[in-house]
């Protein structure tokens, strides 16, 4: 298994370089550059400011520049915030962005898979109907609307809770359920659809035919099997929480890093996009790879690194 | 920025609803401040606080509580000593001696010097700085040359330590409003052996260094600036005892904030001023901020100067404030009111038939005119004015015209290579001087993309930055700004933009500014 999960971390490797390469040429074809300003700089200054940056440079040489110093761990420096490292940058905001995107994750698994297990065993009844009513609704409200409404009910009238800023945690409770509505529903859905497939099948019939507790048979034989579903979607989930949401960090004026893959771009600071770039692309391959990991653990016919014999 | 204003509009329509529920009285009412504390929102992350190297507003906003220059900007935007007392210009008005005041001391225990200043300015020249800003002190001796790199020696910068608190600065040519420059923080002093000790993070919390009203005590970057009083503040130490300046870039989440009594102070959101406007907390006052369209003199038909006058005067500017709902005024002239110098008897008046009679004499029939091209900037309210323009130039002249948008930055990249013929642009002043607007159409501006040279009028603006005349500056400028405006008409003037805030019902003593700089030195909270 160890040896199963540092292959697929070195197979990693190429994918992060090669998105690291379409994303730098990606960004020099991009028409505008970060030095263009609504006060158009004079030609020695401009010169002077690319050169510091060495965007004076053949691109191949910028390239091959960039290259060198990801494989040293140095992301370079941000053109927009000077004087900081990409790195620094991302060092400040992403545990931010962690533990708002682990709250979420959290409220997502545990309202999704309850709520879709619950939906499934009454199916058709009327906490069904409710469930996947507040399911449709939890997917198709734009999280800006939802975030409102929080921010209006609890923050505004109630004044339970803050309507923004990152101030303890109480400042996470709004956001995160902000965060995690989609996602829970979505993982609702999923989960309920499962469950049915399961709840009919041989094993299970066999399990109550031997007796064996409604409880432990929803816990062991059906809810284990139907998670496999949710394990598929949860890698992409897992890198989509955890770095962040423009939205919701912009409603919530939240110092997470989700704003970077927007402000970066419109900046034009290739550094600042191309680390963000990296982070959620490392992440996503080590959230498959967690993936595959629970996939062996749920369902033991699945035996990773060997071959079928 | 397509995915950023769309979220934006949605954002404010959302957040919108949600104030408007509460401002009918649902609110709890504000939390109680502790005494002394101001908390603001500056709006975004300052992208640095080393203020040779900075360049934005909210940079210019933390650097001005916690430094000073040689002089400041007082009451009228005229420059008043700060770390300077007193200053003379020779009679040729290239030579100014600036005499230091004795009792200023950096927040780590050193003493202010003459030659704190030559430091900065040699580090804001020096070509490895990379400062945008270097072109600020251009017109002293050497400069130019030293940042563009055909000189090396710091030596042949015209700007030298007479002593420990007598600064002498040599400039290429005699410049009126050079006390003016020196409010700016560009010009600000630094010091060499700190930068050199700290590298780039010299002006990071726990390292930087200061001597204005206030110091820097926490950055919690993306999220919260932490202020505190300088007890040592040559002036005398300001009453509050802490600003935070949180940086919540949404205009609408920040006014949440504020309801909920979060915040004292936030600038508000255009489509949020109207709300505001009887609240007892509302703080308004005109920008030294310009709004224009600018024609590329280059392209037919604006290449012929009938064709330009006519679609000046095709425009109801007049309009603009309605449909804004901003505070803007509508404006025909160039320099704004509260600019030295500003005339608003200047300009071309709406006048639909001369108008048309002009397109009349220079041969053009708006039927089978090709469709005008307008370009403008992604941007809510630079949609709303140029549907306004195309409407008018429809009704009035009865040519055809297309919008068309484009990102910032490819619009700012396709302005520099090829300027469309018809594009939006705004101009904010750095300093309180005429110069700094009429500077931009001279035919050596980077700024001025209309391909549109006039020698008369490179030669008044010249001359005008000169004079010391009080009364002849000002024909100087009005004769420029009649070429400008009037006779060659290169660009339209629309609107002076204004600076909309709304502070808490405790906060004293705050009031805004024409520059947008905050003063926050004699602001207390109650």
């Amino acid at each position: 298994m160890i040896r199963y999960a540092a292959l697929r971390l070195l197979q990693g490797v190429p994918v992060l370089l090669v998105v690291a390469t379409i994303t730098f040429a990606l960004l020099r074809v991009i028409p505008g550059g970060p030095f263009d300003r609504e006060k158009t700089l004079p030609p020695e200054i401009l010169r002077n400011v690319e050169a510091r940056y060495h965007l004076d440079e053949p691109v191949a040489r910028q390239y091959l520049r960039y290259l060198g110093g990801i494989l040293t761990g140095d992301l370079g420096p941000s053109y927009k915030y000077l004087g900081r490292d990409v790195t620094q940058i991302l060092a400040d905001a992403f545990p931010v962005s962690m533990e708002l995107g682990s709250a979420a994750l959290a409220i997502s698994l545990l309202f999704g898979v309850s709520a879709g297990l619950a939906g499934a065993v009454r199916r058709g009844r009327a906490p069904d109907r409710v469930l996947g009513m507040l399911a449709v609704a939890g997917m198709s409200l734009p999280s800006f609307v939802l975030g409102a409404g929080l921010i209006l009910g609890f923050g505004l009238w109630l004044g339970w809770l803050p309507a923004g800023l990152w101030e303890g945690p109480l400042s996470v409770v709004l956001p995160a359920i902000t965060l995690a509505a989609a996602p829970a529903a979505y993982i609702a859905r999923l989960t309920r659809s499962s469950v049915l497939d399961v709840i009919d099948m041989d094993f299970v019939r066999t399990a109550r035919a031997k007796g064996v507790s409604e409880a432990r048979v929803r816990r062991h034989h059906v809810l284990r099997n139907a998670l496999l579903a949710v394990t598929t979607y949860f890698g992409p989930l897992l890198a989509m929480l955890l770095t962040g949401s423009f939205v919701v960090e912009k409603v919530f004026a939240i110092p997470g890093m989700g704003r970077f893959f927007v402000t970066a771009v419109t900046n034009r600071d290739y550094p600042l996009v191309l680390g963000v770039t990296l982070v959620y692309a490392a992440l996503i391959v080590i959230a498959n790879l967690a993936v595959d990991l629970l996939y062996a653990w749920l369902d033991p016919r699945i035996r990773l690194g060997r071959s079928k014999a | 920025m397509a995915v950023g204003s769309c979220f934006a509009r949605a954002l404010t329509a959302a957040a919108g609803l949600a104030l408007a529920l509460a401002c009918d009285g649902f609110g709890p009412g504000g939390a109680a401040a502790p005494r002394g504390t101001l908390r603001l929102n500056l709006g975004t992350e300052p992208p640095t606080l080393d203020w040779n190297r900075a360049t934005d507003s909210v940079s210019i906003t933390v650097i001005e509580q916690l430094m000073r220059g040689l002089t400041r900007l007082g009451p009228g935007l005229q420059p008043v000593p700060a770390l300077a007392e007193r200053w003379e210009s020779s009679a040729d008005g290239r030579t100014w001696r600036f005499h230091l005041r004795r009792d200023v001391r950096w927040s780590d225990g050193v003493p202010l010097e003459a030659r704190h200043f030559v430091d900065g300015w040699r580090r804001l020249l020096d070509p490895e700085t990379a400062a945008e800003y270097a072109y600020f002190l251009f017109d002293v001796e050497g400069a130019r040359e030293l940042n563009s790199g055909t000189s090396s020696d710091p030596e042949t910068l015209g700007v030298r330590a007479l002593g420990p608190h007598t600064l002498e600065v040599k400039l290429v040519a005699s410049i009126v409003y050079f006390a003016s420059i020196t409010t700016f923080m560009v010009t600000f002093p630094v010091r060499l052996d700190l930068i050199d000790a700290h590298g780039d993070a010299w002006a990071e919390a726990g390292k930087l260094v200061t001597l204005g009203p206030f110091l820097l005590d926490e950055w919690l970057h993306e999220y919260r600036i932490s202020l505190v009083r300088n007890p040592d503040f040559y002036a005398g130490p300001p009453p509050l005892e802490r600003i935070l300046g949180y940086m919540i870039e949404e205009g609408s989440p920040a006014l949440v904030l504020f309801e909920q009594g979060l915040l004292d102070l936030v600038r508000l959101p255009p489509l949020e001023i109207r709300r505001y406007q009887d609240h007892p907390g509302y703080r308004h006052v005109p920008a030294l901020r310009g709004y224009y369209y600018g024609f590329n003199t280059l392209k037919p038909p604006f290449d012929d100067v009938r064709v330009r006058r006519a679609f000046s005067m095709a425009i109801d500017r007049s309009q603009f404030p309605t449909l804004l709902r901003g505070g803007e005024i509508a404006a025909a002239y160039w320099l704004p009111p509260g600019m030295p110098n500003h005339n608003p008897e200047i300009g071309l008046r709406f006048d639909p038939e001369a108008a048309r009679a002009l397109l009349e004499a220079a041969g053009l029939d708006p039927t089978a005119l090709d469709p005008i091209r307008v370009v403008y900037n992604t941007d809510q309210t630079h949609k709303l004015v140029a549907e306004k323009i195309q409407s008018e130039w429809q009704t009035h002249l009865g040519v055809r015209v297309e919008l068309e948008n484009r990102e910032w930055k490819v619009f700012l990249r396709e302005l520099a290579a090829s300027p469309p013929a018809v594009y939006r642009l705004g101009w904010g002043a750095d300093f309180p001087d005429p110069d700094n607007f009429m500077n931009l159409f001279t035919s050596w501006s980077a700024n001025n993309h209309t391909n549109w040279e006039n020698s008369k009028y490179d030669e008044l603006v010249l001359e005008a930055a000169r004079e010391t005349d009080v009364s002849r500056r000002q024909e100087l400028y009005d004769a420029a700004q009649r070429i400008l405006c009037e006779d060659d008409a290169p660009i339209v003037p629309l609107f002076v933009s204004s600076v909309n805030l709304v502070v808490g019902e405790r906060l004293r003593g705050f009031e805004p500014n024409p520059m947008d700089l905050l003063y926050l030195d004699q602001v207390w909270v109650e």
